[in-house]
């Protein structure tokens, strides 16, 4: 056999094995036995010798040209697997990530900034006051007389000495009016106290958000546009109002804001007590006692306020029936938001 | 408050369905829901009437009955009654029908005989108690007819009012209401009684001690009376509006009360000793039994009845249960006053006793037409119920009048306040529907007499409200363009609040919110030593005084979640925490905390990493992460002094001020929780980060040349301080050097000695000017090494 032969015969070789191969460690196989230092083409290299010298130039051209073909063709194959091999072996995708713990803002805060978002898009800024109050911001400047029954439409709780617990952010009005002119565009978050027992539909603390809105020729039409707009924004602009009579010493007329039950549709559910309606908020135009606590002309200026809870709207948006979970703080409850 | 339909229809014609009667009653204020009240029987329940009667064959008690219950269907009953007869009308309970939770009509097999039904005692019923036999119908009652169709049942109106509407608090103030609403006439009846008796003067005598706590008492009397059951009209009225029936005179004394919302009350005239009234205020520790038999200490702010020798009531309130009329009265003293709101509901807040009466006092009764009206109709009432004669005449001690206001309403107003625009004829309709006198009426205003069963009508505004809610609650229009007048302040705390939020979620923690209330221990172990403030009247005495602190909230929380088997617990809170100082308006402080807690590793168990426990250096990282988002620098933390027991803590200075603390408590701690890990709190005062953050962030050159990086890395005894160390880089490196990090530290006795201490800092140099070389910061690191040589004996590694 001469050796062209034998050349002829190893690619040939070389090509049935190449086809049979299945993983890479065949080719590493394959690669020494063909491309090692003492593989089949070394050895055919190694022959050379043995040549006819005139042959031999034709020869290492023929065992070159064998060599690069053999290389070319194991890396490729090669390349064809390393991909799928680093598939399989390098990384496994399908093992999980990082845990990064799902930190989360509780849904009253949620929700107290989305209304605050809402009010701020209409024009109102941001005030604050103490939760301790004094009797006369509590009550005395919001035309609450002492001794008057009105005082038992919220449980208050008194502190030593002669604070007590606001029961509701109303008084951030009289503060805000006492340090400022009119006009006057501001909303009031912040926890309030109620001394009344603890039960699935109240808890002793919770969040309100106050409105409050005075200059001149303002009327209870621009206090119903404005909840209107607010109501849209939070709950879906196919939501109703609905305004009742109701009583607040400090909005004269006041009202009763039902807003049309948004789980039903308006056609009555558990929710909404079958009336097809759920009750929000309290509101009125202020009342000229207020105004002339905080030095206000009640002949020169109007206004109106408003009180919303944000726990009964933030439960009634997220299915919660039992106020206790939101002060519970078991972190399943608080990842969901 | 309860109202009755039919009771209403008495005065005024009302066309509306109860429904639509209601939410127009609700729209103009009067919450009203209706209510069915009366008897009622399951369902299924059917007349039917017995064809025949048969001895069960193998049961003595029991009879086999034919009964015929409409449609042509006839039944076969068995029944245990012995008092089943032929051609009787009975109440039938049908299969299927429902007697009780678990009491349902079946067909069942009675000793052989299967029985279609059940033939109904009263109690079976629940309609009394009677199981002596079945019910026996009259005869007038249709076969096949549903048993309920035949029960009484009364609509009555459930009203929940606001406190400012006392004249709601009876039928004549809810007539008036619906007059106004649906625009219809009433009438109350007038009043006739025959006085036969003797002249009151010569039976009776009144005294009123101070006249602005009791402005009007009157009396009448009626004599040879005859104390009894009430008849039944009275005593469905009073029923229906869920008040028991006691006798005919305390039952005619609540009817005339929810007829006119004027509480009365009666005495028995012979057990008044002196046979006189005596109004005056309680002697400070006198003592009184009321009717309810509690024996009761007075102060001096009771305004109280009395006979010649002693109390006989509460005004206002209660009255005694020595001059109560019992089944022996014969002679009857009739009290209709006028009390001053205040006096009487100081006097139901020091007894905390709160009544039907009291109730109406406190908010304000009428002193004029409804006071007489009430004596006049409860006189003639217990006249007619109860017999005797009527004394001539009657005691009305009013010395001073109070009058009518007269309140004017500009038209204008109406617009002003309201925006809308209300007819001139229609506000006069609603005034003189609402009971009001028309004293003016011109083309800009109207003036009214407010009659005084409205002590909520005193000025302008409350003319508006009359108008608004009887006419237009729902017509207001909704305006869809607002001008407003835009305020120029804008507040900065609430996006920082909610920065620093969104900082803490993006780390993965978990936003709690806590009740501020806590128990006095839980303040007392804040970590800020305030002073408590308490509650004076709390729910209970885990929560009787204001948390000092958020950590002890936060503590609490991670118990429940502990509890709970909840793993890598890492939460956050801001809130305000209280402080008692009895210098502020208040007397008290608050402050604006952040509370921070984790326990647990710093990635959770997983297959990637051993994860590390969260430690104090986590927190340091993340104090350094806000502090330098808000332009916060010179933070400085020093070891806090006096920390409890199982716990080493560390507080944050802003310049000399302590704004935090970072605490880790051991395991140890907590030794019932049975933890895994450390927990380490962290609590920083809000108010004054938002104080000293940066507020205007201005742009800073940024350097355009390479960084040179150098490490170095030192062993250094125990004792000394990174800190310190770094101070010394930070001072001999030079305007150029940037940054400082430690990027290693170990302990090693074998290799670095005993007590020693090795730390490796990488120091990166940065010029805005032009590229640094080598050799200058060659220099600097020599510099800084000898530094570090000669004051903290550091030595190359
Ligand atoms: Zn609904």
């Amino acid at each position: 056999m001469s050796i062209f032969d034998e050349i002829g015969s190893v690619a040939e070789n070389f090509h049935n094995k190449l086809d049979k191969i299945i993983d890479q460690e065949q080719i590493v196989d394959l690669k020494n036995k063909y491309l090692g230092r003492k593989g089949i083409v070394s050895n055919l290299f190694s022959q050379i010798g043995k040549v006819a010298a005139e042959n031999r130039k034709k020869v290492g051209k023929s065992l070159n040209s064998l060599k690069n073909e053999l290389t070319k063709k194991i890396n490729e194959k090669d390349q064809q697997f390393s991909v799928s091999e680093e598939k399989s072996k390098k990384t496994d995708y399908s093992l999980p990530g990082y845990s990064f713990n799902k930190g989360s803002q509780h849904p009253i805060t949620q929700s107290i900034d989305e209304m605050l978002d809402i009010f701020n898009h209409l024009g109102f800024d941001i005030a604050y006051g103490p939760e301790v109050e004094t009797d006369w911001y509590n009550f005395g400047s919001l035309n609450f007389p002492k001794n008057h029954p009105a005082r038992d439409m919220q449980d208050t709780f008194y502190t030593e000495g002669s604070g007590i617990l606001r029961t509701h952010t109303s008084p951030v009005q009289t503060r805000f009016m006492t340090k400022n002119k009119p006009p006057v565009r501001i909303v009031a978050p912040g926890r309030v106290y109620r001394n009344e027992a603890i039960s699935p539909r109240s808890y002793c603390v919770f969040n309100q958000i106050e409105g409050l809105y005075v200059d001149k020729d303002v009327t209870f039409s621009d206090l119903r546009g404005t909840l209107d707009m607010f109501c849209k924004m939070y709950f879906g602009s196919d939501v109703k109002l609905k305004f009742r009579t109701s009583y607040f010493p400090f909005t004269e007329p006041s009202a009763e804001v039902d807003v049309s039950c948004f789980l039903c549709d308006g056609k009555g559910c558990r929710v909404c007590k079958n009336t097809g309606w759920l009750e929000i908020l309290g509101c009125g135009m202020i009342d000229p006692n207020v105004f002339k606590s905080v030095g206000y002309d009640p002949e020169k200026y109007n206004g109106f306020a408003f009180g919303l809870g944000v726990e009964r709207m933030a439960m009634l948006k997220l299915g919660i029936n039992d106020i206790r979970i939101l002060y519970e703080n078991d972190i399943e409850f608080l990842k969901q938001f | 408050m309860k109202v009755s339909l039919s009771w209403l229809q008495q005065y005024i014609k009302i066309e509306d369905k109860p429904e639509i009667l209601a939410k127009k009653l609700t729209l103009a204020g009067l919450e009203a829901t209706v209510n069915i009240v009366g008897k009622s029987v399951p369902d299924k329940v059917v007349i039917g009437q017995v064809l025949s009667v048969e001895k069960h064959p193998n049961a003595d008690k029991l009879s086999v009955c034919k009964v015929n219950v409409g449609d042509n269907e006839e039944l076969t009953i068995v029944c245990g009654a012995s008092n089943v007869a032929a051609d009787q009308k009975v109440p039938v309970a049908l299969v299927g029908s429902k007697l009780a939770s678990d009491f349902k009509i079946k067909k069942t097999k009675l000793r052989g005989i299967e029985s279609h039904g059940m033939i109904c005692a009263e109690d079976e019923l629940g309609l009394g108690n009677m199981h002596e036999g079945i019910m026996v119908l009259d005869n007038d009652y249709e076969i096949g007819k549903n048993y309920n169709d035949y029960l009484e049942k009364e609509i009555v109106f459930d009203i929940d009012l606001t406190p400012n509407r006392p004249d709601c608090m009876s039928h004549f103030g809810v007539v008036r209401e619906i007059a106004a609403i649906t625009d219809s006439k009433y009438k109350f009846n007038k009043i006739n009684i025959n006085e036969s008796g003797k002249k009151i003067e010569d039976l009776t005598k009144i005294n009123i001690e101070n006249n602005e706590a009791c402005p009007r008492y009157t009396a009448r009397v009626i004599q040879n009376i005859e104390v009894k059951e009430s008849p039944k009209w009275l005593k469905k009225r009073i029923e229906s509006v869920g008040l028991r029936s006691i006798n005919n005179i305390v039952d005619a004394s609540n009817y005339v009360m929810i007829e006119t919302g004027h509480p009365l009350h009666t005495f028995d005239f012979d057990k008044l000793s002196g046979h006189e009234i005596n109004v005056r205020f309680a002697k400070s520790g006198e003592q009184f039994e009321t009717i309810d038999h509690v024996k009761r200490k007075l102060s001096s702010e009771m305004l109280l009845i009395c006979d010649s020798e002693k109390p006989i009531a509460l005004a206002g309130i209660m009255g005694g249960s020595f001059s109560e009329v019992d089944e022996n009265t014969k002679n009857v003293l009739v009290e209709s006053a006028y009390f001053n709101p205040a006096v009487i509901r100081k006097g139901s807040k020091l007894q905390q006793l709160s009544t039907d009466s009291s109730k109406r006092f406190e908010r304000g009764t009428d002193s004029n037409d409804t006071l007489i009206y009430s004596q006049n109709r409860l006189t003639g009432l217990i006249n007619e119920v109860a017999g005797g004669q009527i004394a001539k005449g009657m005691i009305d001690i009013y010395p001073k009048k109070i009058d009518e206001k007269i309140v004017k309403l500009r038209f204008s107003k109406i617009k002003n306040i309201t925006g809308l625009q209300i007819e001139k004829q229609e506000i006069k309709r609603i005034f003189i529907a609402l009971g009001f006198e028309i004293t003016e009426f011109s083309d800009d205003n109207i003036s009214v007499k407010v009659p005084t069963f409205r002590p909520d009508i005193e000025r302008e505004i409350d003319l508006v409200e009359e108008v608004i809610r009887i006419n237009s609650m729902d017509k207001i229009p909704t305006l869809r363009k607002i001008n407003i007048s835009v305020s120029e302040n804008v507040d900065k705390l609430h996006p920082f609040l909610k920065s620093i939020r969104n900082l803490f979620v993006g780390m993965g923690f978990n936003e709690t919110l806590s009740n501020s209330l806590v128990s006095e221990k839980m303040a007392k172990s804040g970590i800020w030593n305030y002073k408590p403030l308490k509650i004076q009247n709390p729910l209970s005495k885990e929560m009787d005084t204001l948390r000092t602190d958020i950590i002890q909230s936060l503590l609490a929380n991670l118990k429940i979640n502990v509890l709970r088997k909840r793993e890598d617990i890492r939460l956050f809170e801001i809130g305000k925490t209280i402080e008692k100082e009895s210098r502020s308006e208040t007397g008290a402080k608050e402050h604006l905390n952040l509370g921070v807690l984790v326990t647990g590793t710093v990635w959770g168990l997983n297959w990637n990493e051993k994860s590390k426990p969260v430690n104090v250096y986590y927190f340091k990282g993340i104090v350094n992460l806000i502090c330098e988002k808000y332009g916060i620098d010179n933070v400085k933390y020093k070891e806090t002094k006096n920390c409890e027991n199982n716990s080493e803590s560390v507080s944050i200075y802003i310049q000399k001020k302590e704004i935090g603390r970072i605490i880790k408590y051991e395991i140890s701690k907590f030794d019932k929780l049975q933890l895994d890990y450390p927990v380490i709190v962290m609590e920083i005062n809000l108010d004054t980060m938002f104080k000293k953050r940066n507020k205007i962030q201005k742009y800073r050159e940024i350097s355009l040349y390479p960084s040179i990086m150098r490490d170095i890395s030192v062993v250094i005894d125990k004792t000394k301080m990174a800190k310190d160390l770094l101070d010394e880089i930070k001072t001999n490196g030079g305007g150029n050097l940037i940054d400082v990090i430690i990027y290693d530290r170990f302990i090693d006795h074998e290799k670095l000695g005993k007590d020693k201490i090795s730390l490796s800092f990488r120091l990166e140099f940065r010029s805005k000017e032009r590229t640094l070389k080598d050799n200058e910061i060659d220099k600097i690191m020599e510099k800084i090494f000898n530094k570090l040589l000669t004051n903290y004996g550091a030595q190359l590694r």
